[in-house]
Protein backbone atom coordinates (compact mmCIF):
# COMPACT_ATOMS: atom_id res chain seq x y z
CA UNK A 1 0.00 0.00 0.00
CA UNK A 2 1.13 3.55 -0.74
CA UNK A 3 2.88 5.34 2.16
CA UNK A 4 3.26 9.10 2.55
CA UNK A 5 6.23 9.87 4.77
CA UNK A 6 5.85 13.63 5.31
CA UNK A 7 6.03 14.49 9.04
CA UNK A 8 3.75 17.13 10.53
CA UNK A 9 0.39 18.39 9.31
CA UNK A 10 -0.47 16.78 5.95
CA UNK A 11 -3.04 17.55 3.29
CA UNK A 12 -6.08 15.44 2.58
CA UNK A 13 -9.68 15.74 1.41
CA UNK A 14 -12.96 14.61 2.88
CA UNK A 15 -15.00 13.24 -0.02
CA UNK A 16 -18.09 14.67 1.67
CA UNK A 17 -17.07 17.87 -0.16
CA UNK A 18 -18.16 16.29 -3.46
CA UNK A 19 -21.60 15.31 -2.19
CA UNK A 20 -23.51 17.42 -4.74
CA UNK A 21 -21.63 15.78 -7.62
CA UNK A 22 -21.01 12.23 -6.42
CA UNK A 23 -23.07 9.73 -8.41
CA UNK A 24 -24.26 12.47 -10.76
CA UNK A 25 -21.15 13.74 -12.52
CA UNK A 26 -18.31 12.15 -10.52
CA UNK A 27 -17.51 8.65 -9.33
CA UNK A 28 -14.97 7.54 -6.76
CA UNK A 29 -12.11 7.43 -9.24
CA UNK A 30 -12.86 10.97 -10.48
CA UNK A 31 -12.60 12.20 -6.88
CA UNK A 32 -9.31 10.32 -6.39
CA UNK A 33 -7.84 11.84 -9.54
CA UNK A 34 -8.83 15.31 -8.32
CA UNK A 35 -6.90 14.63 -5.09
CA UNK A 36 -3.94 13.40 -7.10
CA UNK A 37 -3.95 16.63 -9.13
CA UNK A 38 -3.81 18.58 -5.88
CA UNK A 39 -1.08 16.43 -4.36
CA UNK A 40 -3.37 15.62 -1.45
CA UNK A 41 -2.55 12.19 -0.05
CA UNK A 42 -5.07 11.85 2.79
CA UNK A 43 -8.59 10.57 2.29
CA UNK A 44 -11.79 10.62 4.26
CA UNK A 45 -14.77 8.69 2.96
CA UNK A 46 -18.26 8.41 4.35
CA UNK A 47 -19.09 4.75 4.84
CA UNK A 48 -22.77 5.19 4.03
CA UNK A 49 -21.95 7.08 0.82
CA UNK A 50 -18.81 5.82 -0.82
CA UNK A 51 -18.88 2.04 -0.22
CA UNK A 52 -21.06 0.29 -2.81
CA UNK A 53 -23.33 -2.22 -1.09
CA UNK A 54 -22.70 -0.79 2.40
CA UNK A 55 -22.93 -2.22 5.07
CA UNK A 56 -21.56 -5.16 3.07
CA UNK A 57 -18.25 -5.07 1.23
CA UNK A 58 -17.55 -7.34 -1.73
CA UNK A 59 -14.13 -8.84 -2.37
CA UNK A 60 -14.26 -7.60 -5.97
CA UNK A 61 -14.77 -4.03 -4.81
CA UNK A 62 -12.01 -4.33 -2.20
CA UNK A 63 -9.55 -5.24 -4.98
CA UNK A 64 -10.61 -2.16 -6.94
CA UNK A 65 -10.35 -0.02 -3.81
CA UNK A 66 -6.73 -0.95 -3.09
CA UNK A 67 -5.78 -0.62 -6.76
CA UNK A 68 -7.21 2.92 -6.85
CA UNK A 69 -5.43 3.90 -3.62
CA UNK A 70 -2.12 2.78 -5.13
CA UNK A 71 -2.73 4.36 -8.50
CA UNK A 72 -3.55 7.78 -7.04
CA UNK A 73 -1.11 7.61 -4.07
CA UNK A 74 -3.81 7.91 -1.49
CA UNK A 75 -3.70 7.00 2.20
CA UNK A 76 -7.04 5.95 3.72
CA UNK A 77 -7.08 8.18 6.79
CA UNK A 78 -10.54 8.68 8.17
CA UNK A 79 -13.70 6.60 7.80
CA UNK A 80 -16.87 8.56 8.50
CA UNK A 81 -19.46 6.53 10.36
CA UNK A 82 -22.61 7.25 12.31
CA UNK A 83 -24.00 5.72 15.44
CA UNK A 84 -27.62 6.16 14.44
CA UNK A 85 -29.28 5.34 17.77
CA UNK A 86 -32.45 7.18 16.76
CA UNK A 87 -32.78 5.16 13.59
CA UNK A 88 -36.12 3.67 14.63
CA UNK A 89 -38.76 6.30 15.16
CA UNK A 90 -40.44 4.19 17.83
CA UNK A 91 -37.58 3.75 20.33
CA UNK A 92 -33.92 4.47 20.93
CA UNK A 93 -31.45 1.66 20.22
CA UNK A 94 -30.11 -0.19 23.26
CA UNK A 95 -26.46 0.19 24.23
CA UNK A 96 -25.81 -3.27 22.76
CA UNK A 97 -27.48 -2.39 19.44
CA UNK A 98 -25.54 0.89 19.20
CA UNK A 99 -22.33 -1.02 19.92
CA UNK A 100 -23.13 -3.55 17.20
CA UNK A 101 -23.62 -0.77 14.66
CA UNK A 102 -20.27 0.69 15.70
CA UNK A 103 -18.52 -2.70 15.69
CA UNK A 104 -19.70 -3.37 12.14
CA UNK A 105 -18.05 -0.11 11.01
CA UNK A 106 -14.82 -0.73 12.94
CA UNK A 107 -14.39 -3.99 11.03
CA UNK A 108 -15.13 -2.44 7.63
CA UNK A 109 -12.88 0.56 8.32
CA UNK A 110 -9.95 -1.73 9.19
CA UNK A 111 -10.59 -3.91 6.16
CA UNK A 112 -10.30 -0.81 3.95
CA UNK A 113 -7.04 0.24 5.61
CA UNK A 114 -8.35 3.18 7.67
CA UNK A 115 -6.86 4.04 11.07
CA UNK A 116 -9.21 6.79 12.28
CA UNK A 117 -12.98 6.87 12.39
CA UNK A 118 -15.06 10.06 12.48
CA UNK A 119 -17.61 8.55 14.82
CA UNK A 120 -20.72 10.68 14.68
CA UNK A 121 -22.61 10.56 17.94
CA UNK A 122 -26.38 10.69 18.14
CA UNK A 123 -27.46 13.88 19.91
CA UNK A 124 -30.16 14.75 22.41
CA UNK A 125 -30.17 18.55 22.50
CA UNK A 126 -29.92 21.69 20.40
CA UNK A 127 -26.31 22.18 21.51
CA UNK A 128 -25.48 18.70 20.15
CA UNK A 129 -24.86 16.93 23.48
CA UNK A 130 -24.32 13.22 22.79
CA UNK A 131 -26.72 10.52 24.04
CA UNK A 132 -26.37 9.66 27.73
CA UNK A 133 -25.01 6.13 27.13
CA UNK A 134 -22.15 7.14 24.79
CA UNK A 135 -19.50 6.08 27.33
CA UNK A 136 -21.04 2.63 27.56
CA UNK A 137 -21.06 1.76 23.87
CA UNK A 138 -17.67 3.38 23.24
CA UNK A 139 -16.15 1.47 26.14
CA UNK A 140 -17.66 -1.78 24.83
CA UNK A 141 -15.99 -1.06 21.47
CA UNK A 142 -12.51 -0.20 22.79
CA UNK A 143 -11.09 -3.76 22.67
CA UNK A 144 -12.31 -4.27 19.10
CA UNK A 145 -10.93 -0.87 18.06
CA UNK A 146 -7.58 -1.74 19.64
CA UNK A 147 -7.50 -5.10 17.88
CA UNK A 148 -8.14 -3.35 14.55
CA UNK A 149 -5.84 -0.35 15.20
CA UNK A 150 -8.73 2.14 14.94
CA UNK A 151 -9.12 5.45 16.74
CA UNK A 152 -12.74 6.50 17.12
CA UNK A 153 -13.09 10.28 17.04
CA UNK A 154 -16.19 12.36 17.52
CA UNK A 155 -16.03 15.55 15.48
CA UNK A 156 -16.00 18.88 17.31
CA UNK A 157 -17.88 21.32 15.09
CA UNK A 158 -19.51 24.74 15.38
CA UNK A 159 -21.59 25.61 17.50
CA UNK A 160 -19.40 23.57 19.88
CA UNK A 161 -16.08 25.19 20.81
CA UNK A 162 -12.92 23.83 22.41
CA UNK A 163 -13.96 24.93 25.92
CA UNK A 164 -17.33 23.12 25.79
CA UNK A 165 -18.25 20.72 28.63
CA UNK A 166 -18.56 17.98 25.97
CA UNK A 167 -14.79 18.17 25.31
CA UNK A 168 -14.03 17.95 29.03
CA UNK A 169 -16.17 14.82 29.20
CA UNK A 170 -14.39 13.23 26.24
CA UNK A 171 -10.97 14.06 27.73
CA UNK A 172 -11.99 12.68 31.14
CA UNK A 173 -13.09 9.47 29.44
CA UNK A 174 -9.76 9.15 27.60
CA UNK A 175 -7.79 9.79 30.80
CA UNK A 176 -9.89 7.42 32.93
CA UNK A 177 -9.66 4.55 30.45
CA UNK A 178 -6.12 5.38 29.28
CA UNK A 179 -7.28 4.46 25.79
CA UNK A 180 -5.41 5.22 22.57
CA UNK A 181 -8.46 4.17 20.55
CA UNK A 182 -10.74 7.12 21.25
CA UNK A 183 -9.90 10.76 20.57
CA UNK A 184 -11.04 13.88 18.78
CA UNK A 185 -11.44 15.24 15.27
CA UNK A 186 -11.38 19.03 15.45
CA UNK A 187 -13.30 20.79 12.70
CA UNK A 188 -11.78 24.23 12.09
CA UNK A 189 -15.26 25.79 12.14
CA UNK A 190 -14.63 26.17 15.89
CA UNK A 191 -12.12 28.95 14.98
CA UNK A 192 -14.42 30.84 12.64
CA UNK A 193 -14.15 34.53 13.51
CA UNK A 194 -15.82 36.22 10.52
CA UNK A 195 -19.48 35.88 9.56
CA UNK A 196 -21.10 37.67 6.64
CA UNK A 197 -24.28 39.69 7.08
CA UNK A 198 -26.59 36.96 5.87
CA UNK A 199 -24.65 34.07 7.34
CA UNK A 200 -25.82 32.08 10.32
CA UNK A 201 -23.84 32.71 13.48
CA UNK A 202 -25.00 30.49 16.36
CA UNK A 203 -26.31 32.51 19.29
CA UNK A 204 -23.56 33.37 21.77
CA UNK A 205 -20.87 31.73 19.62
CA UNK A 206 -17.36 32.88 20.57
CA UNK A 207 -14.69 31.28 18.39
CA UNK A 208 -11.92 29.25 19.98
CA UNK A 209 -8.34 30.51 19.72
CA UNK A 210 -5.80 28.34 17.86
CA UNK A 211 -3.66 28.15 21.06
CA UNK A 212 -6.52 26.29 22.76
CA UNK A 213 -5.58 23.31 20.60
CA UNK A 214 -2.32 22.75 22.47
CA UNK A 215 -3.55 20.80 25.54
CA UNK A 216 -5.86 18.71 23.31
CA UNK A 217 -3.28 17.77 20.66
CA UNK A 218 -2.34 14.41 22.25
CA UNK A 219 -5.96 13.33 21.68
CA UNK A 220 -6.44 14.81 18.21
CA UNK A 221 -5.94 12.15 15.55
CA UNK A 222 -7.06 14.22 12.57
CA UNK A 223 -8.71 17.53 11.74
CA UNK A 224 -11.35 18.74 9.36
CA UNK A 225 -9.83 21.62 7.44
CA UNK A 226 -13.17 23.41 7.19
CA UNK A 227 -13.23 26.43 4.88
CA UNK A 228 -15.96 28.87 3.93
CA UNK A 229 -14.57 31.63 1.73
CA UNK A 230 -11.40 31.35 -0.34
CA UNK A 231 -10.49 34.58 -2.11
CA UNK A 232 -8.58 34.74 -5.39
CA UNK A 233 -5.38 35.43 -3.47
CA UNK A 234 -5.86 31.92 -2.02
CA UNK A 235 -6.64 33.12 1.51
CA UNK A 236 -9.40 31.84 3.72
CA UNK A 237 -11.14 34.98 5.00
CA UNK A 238 -13.20 33.54 7.90
CA UNK A 239 -10.83 31.14 9.69
CA UNK A 240 -7.31 32.10 10.91
CA UNK A 241 -5.40 29.43 8.98
CA UNK A 242 -1.84 30.83 9.32
CA UNK A 243 -2.19 30.83 13.14
CA UNK A 244 -3.73 27.35 13.26
CA UNK A 245 -1.01 25.85 11.06
CA UNK A 246 1.69 27.66 13.07
CA UNK A 247 0.41 26.08 16.30
CA UNK A 248 0.24 22.60 14.74
CA UNK A 249 3.77 22.89 13.32
CA UNK A 250 5.29 24.34 16.50
CA UNK A 251 3.80 21.51 18.53
CA UNK A 252 5.05 18.89 16.04
CA UNK A 253 1.56 17.58 15.52
CA UNK A 254 1.64 14.77 13.00
CA UNK A 255 -1.62 14.08 11.21
CA UNK A 256 -3.95 14.88 8.36
CA UNK A 257 -5.95 18.02 7.66
CA UNK A 258 -8.94 16.82 5.67
CA UNK A 259 -10.54 19.56 3.58
CA UNK A 260 -14.25 19.71 4.05
CA UNK A 261 -16.33 22.19 2.10
CA UNK A 262 -19.77 22.57 3.63
CA UNK A 263 -20.99 25.66 1.74
CA UNK A 264 -24.55 25.22 0.51
CA UNK A 265 -23.56 26.80 -2.83
CA UNK A 266 -21.94 23.50 -3.81
CA UNK A 267 -25.48 22.27 -4.51
CA UNK A 268 -26.10 25.06 -7.03
CA UNK A 269 -26.20 23.85 -10.65
CA UNK A 270 -22.84 24.34 -12.31
CA UNK A 271 -20.87 24.74 -9.08
CA UNK A 272 -17.55 22.89 -9.19
CA UNK A 273 -16.32 22.04 -5.73
CA UNK A 274 -13.03 20.70 -7.10
CA UNK A 275 -12.02 24.24 -8.05
CA UNK A 276 -12.87 25.50 -4.55
CA UNK A 277 -10.83 22.66 -3.03
CA UNK A 278 -7.90 23.53 -5.27
CA UNK A 279 -7.92 27.11 -4.03
CA UNK A 280 -7.71 25.87 -0.47
CA UNK A 281 -4.94 23.43 -1.34
CA UNK A 282 -2.85 26.21 -2.85
CA UNK A 283 -3.17 27.97 0.53
CA UNK A 284 -2.42 24.81 2.53
CA UNK A 285 0.52 23.85 0.34
CA UNK A 286 2.05 27.28 0.88
CA UNK A 287 1.48 27.17 4.64
CA UNK A 288 2.71 23.60 5.10
CA UNK A 289 5.61 23.82 2.67
CA UNK A 290 5.02 20.32 1.32
CA UNK B 1 -24.99 7.99 -13.32
CA UNK B 2 -28.12 9.71 -12.07
CA UNK B 3 -30.08 12.73 -13.19
CA UNK B 4 -29.71 15.77 -10.97
CA UNK B 5 -33.46 15.98 -10.33
CA UNK B 6 -34.79 13.76 -7.53
CA UNK B 7 -37.59 12.36 -9.70
CA UNK B 8 -35.77 10.67 -12.57
CA UNK B 9 -37.10 10.75 -16.14
CA UNK B 10 -35.67 7.32 -16.92
CA UNK B 11 -37.80 4.59 -15.37
CA UNK B 12 -41.19 6.30 -15.76
CA UNK B 13 -43.50 3.79 -17.41
CA UNK B 14 -46.61 1.69 -16.98
CA UNK B 15 -46.23 -1.76 -15.46
CA UNK B 16 -47.70 -4.95 -16.86
CA UNK B 17 -48.64 -8.15 -15.08
CA UNK B 18 -49.49 -11.13 -17.30
CA UNK B 19 -49.85 -8.80 -20.26
CA UNK B 20 -52.23 -6.38 -18.57
CA UNK B 21 -51.28 -2.89 -17.38
CA UNK B 22 -51.85 -2.82 -13.62
CA UNK B 23 -50.03 0.32 -12.58
CA UNK B 24 -47.04 2.57 -13.16
CA UNK B 25 -43.60 3.23 -11.76
CA UNK B 26 -41.01 5.99 -11.52
CA UNK B 27 -37.58 6.33 -9.92
CA UNK B 28 -36.24 8.71 -7.31
CA UNK B 29 -32.70 9.34 -6.13
CA UNK B 30 -31.78 10.14 -2.55
CA UNK B 31 -30.95 13.86 -2.32
CA UNK B 32 -28.74 13.48 0.77
CA UNK B 33 -24.99 13.16 1.15
CA UNK B 34 -25.17 9.70 2.68
CA UNK B 35 -27.28 6.61 2.21
CA UNK B 36 -30.02 5.73 4.69
CA UNK B 37 -31.40 2.58 6.22
CA UNK B 38 -35.02 1.98 5.25
CA UNK B 39 -36.37 2.75 8.74
CA UNK B 40 -34.93 6.27 8.42
CA UNK B 41 -37.23 7.00 5.48
CA UNK B 42 -40.40 9.04 5.93
CA UNK B 43 -42.33 8.54 2.69
CA UNK B 44 -45.14 10.94 1.89
CA UNK B 45 -48.05 11.25 -0.50
CA UNK B 46 -47.72 11.04 -4.26
CA UNK B 47 -49.82 13.29 -6.50
CA UNK B 48 -50.15 12.54 -10.20
CA UNK B 49 -52.11 15.27 -12.00
CA UNK B 50 -53.76 16.00 -8.65
CA UNK B 51 -54.76 12.39 -7.89
CA UNK B 52 -53.40 11.37 -4.48
CA UNK B 53 -51.75 8.05 -3.67
CA UNK B 54 -51.14 7.47 0.04
CA UNK B 55 -47.79 6.26 1.35
CA UNK B 56 -49.33 2.85 2.07
CA UNK B 57 -50.18 2.48 -1.64
CA UNK B 58 -46.59 2.92 -2.81
CA UNK B 59 -44.15 0.01 -2.92
CA UNK B 60 -40.46 0.90 -2.84
CA UNK B 61 -38.03 -1.32 -4.71
CA UNK B 62 -34.49 -0.99 -3.39
CA UNK B 63 -31.62 -3.19 -4.49
CA UNK B 64 -34.06 -5.29 -6.53
CA UNK B 65 -36.43 -6.05 -3.63
CA UNK B 66 -39.92 -4.74 -2.95
CA UNK B 67 -40.78 -3.11 0.39
CA UNK B 68 -44.15 -1.87 1.58
CA UNK B 69 -44.45 1.14 3.87
CA UNK B 70 -45.02 -1.20 6.83
CA UNK B 71 -41.99 -3.32 5.95
CA UNK B 72 -39.69 -0.31 5.76
CA UNK B 73 -40.66 1.09 9.16
CA UNK B 74 -38.59 -1.36 11.23
CA UNK B 75 -35.96 -2.31 8.63
CA UNK B 76 -32.57 -1.16 9.89
CA UNK B 77 -30.55 -3.65 7.84
CA UNK B 78 -31.35 -2.64 4.26
CA UNK B 79 -29.47 0.41 3.08
CA UNK B 80 -30.46 2.75 0.25
CA UNK B 81 -27.37 4.20 -1.44
CA UNK B 82 -27.13 7.71 -2.88
CA UNK B 83 -25.90 6.24 -6.15
CA UNK B 84 -28.82 3.84 -6.69
CA UNK B 85 -32.29 5.10 -7.56
CA UNK B 86 -35.29 3.55 -5.81
CA UNK B 87 -38.16 2.34 -8.01
CA UNK B 88 -41.58 3.40 -6.74
CA UNK B 89 -44.41 1.17 -7.86
CA UNK B 90 -48.07 2.17 -7.74
CA UNK B 91 -51.11 0.06 -8.55
CA UNK B 92 -53.58 1.80 -10.87
CA UNK B 93 -55.97 0.08 -13.18
CA UNK B 94 -54.78 0.51 -16.81
CA UNK B 95 -51.90 2.73 -15.60
CA UNK B 96 -51.34 6.31 -16.70
CA UNK B 97 -52.48 7.67 -20.05
CA UNK B 98 -50.18 8.60 -22.89
CA UNK B 99 -48.86 12.15 -22.67
CA UNK B 100 -47.63 14.59 -20.02
CA UNK B 101 -48.10 13.96 -16.30
CA UNK B 102 -47.36 16.21 -13.35
CA UNK B 103 -45.72 14.26 -10.55
CA UNK B 104 -45.38 15.66 -7.03
CA UNK B 105 -43.80 13.49 -4.42
CA UNK B 106 -42.39 14.13 -0.97
CA UNK B 107 -40.18 12.04 1.26
CA UNK B 108 -37.61 12.76 3.94
CA UNK B 109 -35.45 10.86 6.40
CA UNK B 110 -34.20 11.06 9.98
CA UNK B 111 -30.65 11.86 11.13
CA UNK B 112 -29.59 10.88 14.64
CA UNK B 113 -26.95 13.60 14.73
CA UNK B 114 -29.44 16.44 14.29
CA UNK B 115 -31.23 17.99 17.29
CA UNK B 116 -34.36 15.99 18.25
CA UNK B 117 -36.57 19.06 17.81
CA UNK B 118 -35.73 19.04 14.09
CA UNK B 119 -36.40 15.31 13.81
CA UNK B 120 -39.79 15.50 15.48
CA UNK B 121 -40.94 18.17 13.04
CA UNK B 122 -40.16 16.16 9.88
CA UNK B 123 -43.10 16.07 7.48
CA UNK B 124 -42.55 14.56 4.04
CA UNK B 125 -45.53 16.40 2.55
CA UNK B 126 -44.42 19.87 3.65
CA UNK B 127 -41.28 21.71 2.68
CA UNK B 128 -38.93 22.03 5.67
CA UNK B 129 -39.22 25.37 7.51
CA UNK B 130 -35.49 25.95 7.33
CA UNK B 131 -34.37 24.52 4.01
CA UNK B 132 -30.93 22.92 4.18
CA UNK B 133 -29.52 22.05 0.78
CA UNK B 134 -27.80 18.87 1.89
CA UNK B 135 -31.03 17.34 3.12
CA UNK B 136 -32.71 18.07 -0.21
CA UNK B 137 -36.24 19.29 -0.77
CA UNK B 138 -38.93 17.21 0.88
CA UNK B 139 -41.38 17.79 -1.94
CA UNK B 140 -40.26 17.29 -5.51
CA UNK B 141 -42.05 18.00 -8.79
CA UNK B 142 -41.45 16.84 -12.30
CA UNK B 143 -43.42 16.85 -15.54
CA UNK B 144 -42.82 13.64 -17.42
CA UNK B 145 -43.98 11.97 -20.60
CA UNK B 146 -45.65 8.59 -20.66
CA UNK B 147 -45.41 6.75 -23.96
Amino acid sequence: MYQYDWKGPKRGVALYSYSAEFGISKNLEDCFEDLYDMGAHGLEILANTHIPGYPHVSEAWLDQWFALLDQYEIVPVEYGNWIDSHILGSRELTTRESYEMLARDIKIAAKLGFTVMRTKMPVISDDLAPVKNWREFIELALPLAEEHNIKMCPEIHIPTTLNAPMIQEYVEFIERTGTKNFGLNIDFSVFRNVFGENEYRPEGFEPSKPEELVPLLPYIYCCHAKFNHMNDQFEETTIPYPEIIRVLKEQNWDGYLLSEYEGADKYSPGYEVGQTLRKQHIMLKRLLGD
Amino acid sequence: MLEREVIQSVGFRNRKEAGTVTGFQFKVRLPYYRGVFLCQLRPGTLYVDGEAFKKEEIVWNIGGRDYTYEEMKENMETHWAVTEPAVLKVQKESGLSQGFHELTYGFCFTSSYMPPVMQDALDPDEECMVFMAEFGHHVNHRRLLMV
